[in-house]
């Protein structure tokens, strides 16, 4: 008698429960710059788990126009999508969306920049990227005995979210040896840019070890500057930051290649999470105001834990499980306003 | 005295006093190193203003050429590692620039769309397909020296870009100075009617003016594919500008009928210095894009003062 109680009150319970964390049946995404391999990763993640839930995912794309962004939205709201994602094209340009979707009951969910008047946002923290990066050069340089990073910077001064990868980067590398940044440079974040910008200043000045790069472009713009320079590789390190693509493993599974470390954000991981926060917001369930995704320090040693890289076939298979069992930060250690 | 009031001599006086202005402020101007970055990164412009210096001289313009660059990244890095040769590789890129360089002298000609629509379009055109050839950038799985010593290898201690370059250059000089088909498109640009009368088929010129150019942008996008080692969309942006702005800066006329290739050459000697000197001396590196908008400008209305004086 006793058993078939708890089998029923187990049942109600799991009847309860289904009934309110019912998924959302179709969510919308309008992405801001959906040709970009980070961002197609990000939708391939967020596709991963839609997919794994049974929701319906339609993906928009702005393409760095915050009118059609508007507009996408408005669209979105009239088909009745249960969630609205939104990676915004500037911060100030979504504000009306989102009042607009307060005003209309649509859940809405911000991706890699807050702005105002939203609920919650899922984006990495870009100090502590940095910051991650530069710890691993850091002790790299410790192991080679060297007591001096000289680092050429090929970053984005324009935006805060790049100065602060450089920031942490810097950050980083002073908690194990003497920093210095030699140069300081806007790469665009676009790899023929990085590499232009990058030999005018190797030939100002080439006495570096450090090549750092706001992201994949940047760090391997600077890396092919030192290589058309005929400058020697031996004593010196490259970082770069996103794990935007296939760019940093096939540059880092090279054989006696400078490019060791890899600030990886794992966009699939990102949409992954994105996912997930979304119908935890459909579901009503206490959603923080940043949810912070997973970044690390990838190496030739660790990457094979979080990506199955095919390189004969330029396929990367992120491992999801191992991306999800990092551990994340609650908040960002540094914001812009703390530039 | 007449020798130093020509273009030419203007802007090599400016070349001059802008290389001993940047060496005052730091000797390293003059290291081999960064003589070697300037002119390699000089040279796939100027491989392209060869061919928009006859196009412009003839009167017309390309504004797809950085598009099509990025393109020929894409195209040639993807051929080469399906394929593993470079000679397949650059059939497929000179294959391509000869299709696109006719649509755009046919779209020029035949249907008579301004070369200044025709080739926005096309520039809109190649933004867009090329992302429907690869969503990804294409990264360099074939690994053939060869192909990685086109960008950054050296000759004579000479970077390769340069070396290329000057084999072309010749040809150019040339065309334009020493041949009745130089003769001819200078024509067409200053006044086509006459051109016509005088027996002229100046679409047949505009056409192979618009066909030499993107072949040109191939050599540069396979340059600038190796010395990546990538290829990459989005690569290139608002290079056509850099490439429009040297060539009037050098002396060409927007509205047809003038230029020349050392004027032009003069030209992107000028902003690539300018360039290298706000690396240089630490200036924030958003004047890299202001300079070369006031040069347009400046160059476009001293050639409007040009013609007027010279009407």
């Amino acid at each position: 008698m006793k058993i078939v109680s708890w089998f029923l009150a187990a049942i109600i319970t799991l009847s309860l429960a289904m009934s309110v964390s019912a998924n959302p049946k179709r969510i919308g995404y309008i992405v801001n710059y959906g040709t970009h391999e980070w961002y197609q990763n990000v939708i391939f993640g967020l596709q991963s788990r839609a997919d794994e839930l049974g929701i319906e995912l339609e993906v928009m794309d702005a393409n760095l126009d915050i009118n059609k962004q508007t507009q996408q939205a408005e669209d979105f709201m009239t088909k009745g999508v249960d969630v609205l994602i939104m990676t915004p094209v500037n911060e100030e340009g979504v504000v009306p969306i989102l009042r607009k979707a307060k005003a209309e009951g649509m859940p809405t969910v911000l991706e890699g920049n807050p702005a105002k008047g939203m609920t919650t946002l899922f984006a990495i923290c870009d100090y502590d990227a940095g910051y991650k990066a530069g710890d691993a050069v850091g002790r790299i340089l410790v192991s080679r005995g060297e007591s001096e990073a000289r680092v050429m910077d090929v970053g984005l001064p324009l935006l805060s979210a790049t100065l602060l990868r450089s920031l942490g980067f810097m950050e980083a590398i002073a908690k194990h040896v003497d920093a210095v940044k030699v140069h300081e440079l806007d790469g665009s974040g676009m790899i023929d840019s990085s590499v232009e910008v990058a030999s005018a200043a190797l030939a100002a000045d080439s006495n570096i070890n450090v090549i750092y790069g706001i992201n994949d472009g940047s760090a391997l713009g600077g890396l092919q500057a030192w290589r058309a320079a005929g400058l020697p590789e031996d004593d010196l390190i490259v970082a770069g930051t996103g794990a935007e693509g296939l760019a940093f493993l096939n540059e880092m599974t090279k054989e006696g290649t400078p490019y060791l470390v890899e600030a990886a954000m794992f966009p699939e991981g990102v949409g992954y999470t994105g996912m997930n926060l979304a119908v935890d917001l459909f579901n009503g369930v206490d959603v923080p105001e940043h949810k912070v995704t997973p970044t690390l320090a990838l190496t030739v040693h660790n990457y094979a834990k979080y990506y199955d890289f095919d390189k004969a076939g330029q396929k990367r298979a992120i491992n999801f499980a191992n991306v999800a069992n990092i551990p994340t930060e609650t908040k960002c250690t540094k914001y812009a306003s703390d530039l | 005295m007449k020798y130093f009031q020509t273009n030419e001599s203007i802007l090599f006086g400016l070349l001059v006093l802008l290389c001993i202005f940047l060496s005052f402020y730091n000797p390293q101007f003059y290291s081999i190193q960064n003589i070697h970055s300037i002119l390699r990164s000089s040279s796939t412009v100027m491989i392209v203003a060869f061919g928009m210096t006859i196009l412009l001289t003839s009167g017309e313009v390309d504004l797809s050429v950085g598009a099509l660059m990025s393109f020929v990244t894409v195209i040639v890095m993807d051929v080469i590692n399906i394929t593993g040769s470079i000679s397949l590789g650059l059939i497929a890129v000179f294959g391509f620039c000869l299709l696109i360089g006719l649509i755009n002298g046919l779209v020029r000609t035949v249907l008579n769309v301004n070369s200044l629509i025709a080739t926005l379009a096309m520039m809109l055109i190649l933004q867009g397909s090329v992302y429907v050839y690869s969503m990804a950038a294409i990264y360099n799985t074939h690994l053939i020296p060869l192909f990685s010593f086109i960008g950054q290898g050296f000759f004579l201690n000479i970077p390769m870009p340069v070396v290329i370059m000057l084999f072309i250059l010749p040809f150019f000089v040339v065309l334009l100075n020493y041949t009745r088909y130089g003769r001819y498109f200078s024509s067409i640009g200053s006044n086509p009617d006459a051109a016509k009368l005088s027996g002229i088929n100046n679409n047949r010129y505009k056409v192979l003016g618009f066909v030499i150019t993107s072949l040109l942008v191939g050599v540069s996008g396979v340059i600038l594919a190796s010395l990546m080692d990538t290829g990459q969309q989005g690569s290139a942006k608002g290079f056509e500008l850099i490439v429009i702005a040297a060539v009037l800066l050098g002396g060409t006329s927007f509205m047809g009928g003038k230029g020349t290739i050392i004027g032009t050459i003069l030209g992107i000697l000028i902003l690539k210095i300018i360039d290298n000197g706000i690396i240089l001396m630490r200036i924030p590196q958003e004047f890299q894009l202001i300079v070369p908008g006031f040069i347009l400008i400046l160059a476009v209305y001293f050639d409007g003062i040009r013609k007027k004086n010279s009407g």
